[in-house]
C-alpha cells in the first residue's frame, strides 16, 4: 500500500534520508524508529507530498506520488508530529473544510464529522473554535481529519505527543480497528513501548538509512537478546543497534 | 549576583544586533526604500516647521500667540495618540510576549520585571512620536535662531512627556487585563483605536480646513485654535510641554512647567509600579487562561457560498479563507480605517468647487479624471498589499494541510485570486465611478476609467497573489507580511504598472475628448494610436496577471523541494 524505493533526500551537502526502501502491506503497522535526526520525520514528510525527494520513487495504493500527487495523496491521511490548525475555526468547521479538500461534500460529510469526532471523543467541542483546544485535543482533531476521507494508508510522525494515558489507549485502539479493515499505517515513534505493543513490523533508520527491519521479536534477536516480550528488551536492541553506548557514560557524568 | 534591570532588556538587543549582522533577504532593499520615505517626511516636516514658524513670526505678538498655542496643540494631538499606543504596546509588552513565561519562571522580583517592560513599552509606544517632533522642534528652532539651551530643553521636555501618557495607558491595560482576557482586550483595544482613527479622520475633513487658509478667514484661524482651549488644557502635560519650549524659545526657562512635567512623569513611575505590583501578575495569570472564546458561527455565509456554482474544493476554501478572515479583528478591524478614507476621498470630489474657474473647469474635470484613475489604481495596490499579498502567508503553520491534500497549488492559488479579486475590483470600481460621477467628467471618459479599472484589478490582484506566493512568511503577522521584502517588491511594480496604465490609458483619451471638444474626429493615424495604446494596455494587464499568477503556482509547487 505504501512503497518506499531508494529514496534519497539532500540539502545540499547533507544526506538526511539514504536510499530508504520500505513496503507497508494493507493492514499493517509498520514501526518507524530511530534516534533524533535519523531522518524519520523527512521520510514521512516526503511520503505526505510536503517533501519532494532528492531521488526515489513513493508509491501510495500504487499511485506514484511524483507522477500522480492527487492520486496517491487521496489516498492517504497523515497526521504531523506538531498539530498546526486553522485557530479561527471550530473543530466542525475544520472537518467540513478538510473533507472538502478530499471531495466530500453535502449530506454525506456532516455525518461523517459528527462520527469522527464522536470516535476520537471530541463530539462536545464540535462547535468551538480550534484556538481554544488544548495541544491533546488539537492532535486528536488533526487524527479525525486524517481519517475523514476513509484512507487506504495513513502516515503518522509521533502519535503520542501530548496525549494523556486515555487519549493513547484511544489512538492505539483506532489504529488497531483501521488497520483490521486493511488500512496499511506507517508510524514513527520514539517510545518502543508502543511499537512493541502495536507494530506487526519495525524499521530502524540511522543516519538516513534502514539498518535493521523485521518483527519485534526478529530485532530482538538481531541485537542478540532473549525472547523475553517486555519494552525494556527492545530499548537495549535499539540502543545496540543505534550506538546507545554513550548512555553508559552519563553515570561517570553525572 | 543580580543584575540590574537593563540586564532583563539585552535579549532585545542583541536579537536587534543579530538580525542587522545576518541581514536577510531584502533588508537593503526595505531600509534604502523606507528610509528614504522617512528621510523625505522628516525633511518635509522641518521645512514645513520651519516655513509656518517664520511665517507666524512676520506678525510679532498674534504670531507668537499662534506659535504658543500652535506648539500645545501639537503636544496635545500626540498626548492622546501615546496614551492610546500606551495601552496597545503594555498589553503586547506586560502581558502577551512570548518571552514572559521565562521571565517569570525565573527568580526576578516583580519589580525588576516592571522597570524593564516600562522602559521597552514607554521606547515602542514613543519612537514615532520623537522622530516626528524632532524634526517639527528643529525647524522651529532654527526659524527662530534659538540656542542650543533650546534643543536641550526640548529633550529634557520630550522624555517626561512620553512617559506620562504610557504610565497612564499602562494602568489602563492592567485594569482591563484584570476585567477581560488579555486576547479580547487587544481585540476591543483595536477596534476603539480604528474607530477612534475612522471618526478623526472624518471629522478633520469635514471640518473644511481649506476654508481657513483664505485670507480673509485669519479672525477665523484665532478662533479655530481658541476653541481648542478648555479650562482643564493647562492641567495636561501638553501644555507643560508647550510652554515650557515656548518660553525656551524666547531665551527663557520655564520652571514651573518643566517642573510639573518632571513630577508628574516619576510620581506616574511609582504608581504605575505600585499597581504593577499589586496587579501585574493576576493580570498575567488571567490572560494565560483560555476561556470558551465568543465568536459568531456564520451559517449565513455557509448558506450563501453554497449556493455559488463553486467546485467542493473551492467552496470549502472560500468559506474556510472568510471565516477567518472575518473572526480575526486585526485582520477586518483596518477596513473601517481605510472605509473612512474613501468616504474623505470621494468628499473630496463633491466639494470641489471648479465653478471658480468656469473656462477652465471641463479640462480640469477631464483630467481629474486621470488623477482619479491612479488614485483608485493605488488605492487598489495599498488593498492588496495589506489583503491579497499575505494570503499565502496567512494559511501559516497550518499549510501542512493543503499541501498534504490531493489539490493542485493551482487551485489553492487561484482560489486565492478569486477571493481577493471580488472585493478589490468592487471597491476600486464604486470609488472610480462615484467620483467621476461627482466631478460630472465626459461619458467616454467615465466608462473608459470603468474598463481600465477592471484591468487594473486582474493585473494588481494577479500580481499580489503571485508575489504573495513567491515570498511568503509563513507565522508572520499580515501587517508584517506586508512590509516585508515580497510586499515592498510588490508596491514598487504596482506603482509602476499603474503609470504605465495612466499613460497608456490616459493618452489616447484625452486626445479623443480634445479633438471632440474641437469639434474633429481623430485622424485615421491617432485612431491607429489609440486602439494600439488600449490594445497594449489590455495585453500588459492580461501579461501581469497570468505571468504572476504563473511564477506564483511555480514557487508554491518547488516548495516541497
Amino acid at each position: 500500500m505504501i512503497g518506499l524505493h531508494d529514496l534519497v533526500k539532500q540539502y545540499g551537502a547533507f544526506t538526511a534520508v539514504d536510499g530508504v526502501s520500505l513496503d507497508v502491506a494493507p493492514g499493517e503497522i509498520h514501526g518507524f524508529l530511530g534516534p533524533n535526526g535519523a531522518g524519520k520525520t523527512t521520510t514521512l514528510r516526503m511520503i505526505a507530498g510536503l517533501l519532494k525527494p532528492t531521488s526515489g520513487r513513493i508509491l501510495v495504493n500504487g499511485h506514484d506520488l511524483a507522477t500522480d500527487p492527487e492520486g496517491a495523496k487521496a489516498s492517504l491521511g497523515f497526521i504531523p508530529d506538531r498539530p498546526f490548525i486553522y485557530d479561527k475555526l471550530t473543530a466542525g468547521e475544520f472537518l467540513r473544510f478538510h473533507g472538502g479538500l478530499y471531495g466530500l461534500d453535502g449530506h454525506e460529510i456532516g455525518g461523517r464529522v459528527r462520527e469522527m469526532l464522536d470516535l476520537f471523543e471530541l463530539g462536545r467541542w464540535e462547535h468551538e473554535l480550534v484556538e481554544s483546544f488544548s495541544y491533546g485535543m488539537k492532535q486528536r482533531l488533526v487524527m479525525c481529519a486524517a481519517f475523514l476521507h476513509r484512507p487506504r494508508a495513513v502516515v503518522v510522525d509521533e502519535p503520542m505527543v501530548g496525549l494523556d494515558p486515555r487519549g493513547a489507549r484511544l489512538i492505539k485502539d483506532v489504529f488497531r480497528r483501521m488497520s483490521e479493515r486493511g488500512v496499511a499505517i506507517l508510524m514513527s515513534t520514539h517510545t518502543l513501548e508502543v511499537a512493541q505493543e502495536m507494530c506487526d513490523r519495525v524499521s530502524i533508520i540511522l543516519k538516513g538509512r534502514i539498518i535493521a527491519r523485521g518483527t519485534v521479536d526478529e530485532l530482538r534477536q538481531m541485537g542478540g537478546g532473549k525472547d523475553e516480550g517486555n519494552a525494556e528488551q527492545l530499548t537495549t536492541v535499539f540502543l545496540k543497534l543505534t550506538g546507545g553506548g554513550a548512555l553508559q557514560e552519563i553515570d561517570e557524568i553525572i | 549576583m543580580v543584575h540590574a534591570f537593563p540586564y532583563l532588556l539585552l535579549p532585545h538587543v542583541l536579537s536587534s544586533r543579530n538580525r542587522a549582522r545576518r541581514g536577510d533577504r531584502g533588508d537593503r532593499l526595505r531600509a534604502i526604500v523606507f528610509g528614504g520615505i522617512g528621510l523625505l517626511v522628516c525633511t518635509l516636516l522641518y521645512q514645513g516647521s520651519f516655513w509656518l514658524t517664520a511665517q507666524l513670526a512676520g506678525y510679532e505678538d498674534l504670531g507668537d500667540y499662534l506659535l504658543r498655542l500652535g506648539l500645545s496643540w501639537l503636544f496635545l494631538t500626540f498626548l492622546s495618540f501615546l496614551a492610546f499606543s500606551g495601552i496597545v504596546t503594555a498589553l503586547s509588552t506586560f502581558f502577551l510576549s512570548e518571552d514572559l513565561r521565562l521571565l517569570l519562571a525565573a527568580p526576578i522580583a516583580t519589580r525588576r520585571v516592571f522597570h524593564a517592560r516600562f522602559l521597552r513599552t514607554v521606547g515602542q509606544a514613543s519612537w514615532m512620536v520623537v522622530v516626528f517632533l524632532v524634526p517639527v522642534l528643529m525647524g522651529v528652532g532654527r526659524a527662530r535662531c534659538a540656542g542650543p539651551a533650546f534643543y536641550a530643553t526640548s529633550i529634557f521636555t520630550m522624555v517626561p512627556f512620553t512617559i506620562i501618557p504610557v504610565a497612564a495607558g499602562t494602568i489602563i491595560t492592567l485594569l482591563l487585563v484584570n476585567t477581560f482576557p488579555a486576547r479580547r482586550a487587544r481585540d476591543i483595544l483595536m477596534l476603539m483605536g480604528l474607530l477612534f482613527a475612522a471618526g478623526l479622520v472624518i471629522l478633520l475633513r469635514f471640518i473644511r480646513p481649506e476654508q481657513l487658509m483664505k485670507v480673509e478667514s485669519l479672525p477665523d484661524i484665532t478662533d479655530f485654535f481658541a476653541t481648542l482651549q478648555s479650562p482643564i488644557t493647562p492641567m495636561l502635560p501638553s501644555f507643560w510641554a508647550g510652554e515650557t519650549l515656548f518660553a525656551s524659545l524666547r531665551g527663557g526657562f520655564d520652571l514651573l512647567h518643566a517642573g510639573a512635567l518632571w513630577t508628574t512623569a516619576l510620581g506616574s513611575i511609582v504608581v504605575v509600579r505600585a499597581a504593577s505590583e499589586r496587579w501585574y501578575f493576576s493580570g498575567y495569570s488571567r490572560a494565560q487562561e483560555a476561556p470558551k472564546a465568543r465568536f459568531t458561527q456564520l451559517r449565513t455565509l455557509d448558506r450563501l457560498v453554497c449556493a455559488l456554482p463553486l467546485s467542493t474544493v473551492r467552496r470549502q476554501l472560500l468559506i474556510k479563507d472568510l471565516k477567518i478572515f472575518l473572526r480575526d479583528v486585526s485582520q477586518w478591524s483596518q477596513l473601517l480605517l481605510l472605509g473612512a478614507l474613501v468616504v474623505v476621498y470621494l468628499y473630496n470630489f463633491r466639494v470641489l468647487d471648479l465653478q471658480r474657474i468656469p473656462y477652465m473647469s471641463g479640462f480640469v474635470k477631464n483630467v481629474y479624471a486621470f488623477v482619479n484613475l491612479g488614485m483608485a489604481g493605488l488605492v487598489m495596490a495599498t488593498v492588496a498589499v495589506r489583503f491579497v499579498f499575505p494570503a499565502v502567508s496567512v494559511e501559516g503553520f497550518s499549510f501542512w494541510i493543503i499541501r498534504a491534500s490531493p489539490i493542485t497549488m493551482r487551485d489553492f492559488l487561484w482560489s486565492k485570486f478569486w477571493t481577493g479579486l471580488v472585493p478589490v475590483l468592487v471597491l476600486t470600481e464604486l470609488v472610480t465611478v462615484a467620483a467621476n460621477e461627482f466631478l460630472g467628467v465626459d461619458p467616454f471618459l467615465k466608462g473608459t476609467a470603468a474598463v481600465a479599472v477592471v484591468m487594473m484589478s486582474f493585473a494588481l490582484v494577479g500580481l499580489a497573489t503571485g508575489m504573495g506566493a513567491r515570498y511568503p512568511r509563513f507565522g508572520a503577522d499580515p501587517a508584517e507580511v506586508s512590509g516585508s521584502f515580497g510586499g515592498v517588491a510588490f508596491m514598487i511594480q504596482a506603482v509602476l504598472f499603474i503609470i504605465v496604465m495612466i499613460a497608456l490609458v490616459g493618452w489616447p483619451s484625452s486626445l479623443y475628448v480634445f479633438r471632440r471638444l474641437q469639434g474633429l474626429p481623430p485622424s485615421l493615424a491617432q485612431q491607429l494610436l489609440m486602439t494600439g495604446c488600449f490594445v497594449a494596455a489590455a495585453t500588459s494587464s492580461a501579461a501581469v496577471w497570468l505571468l504572476s499568477m504563473r511564477s506564483g503556482i511555480r514557487a508554491l509547487e518547488k516548495m516541497a523541494g
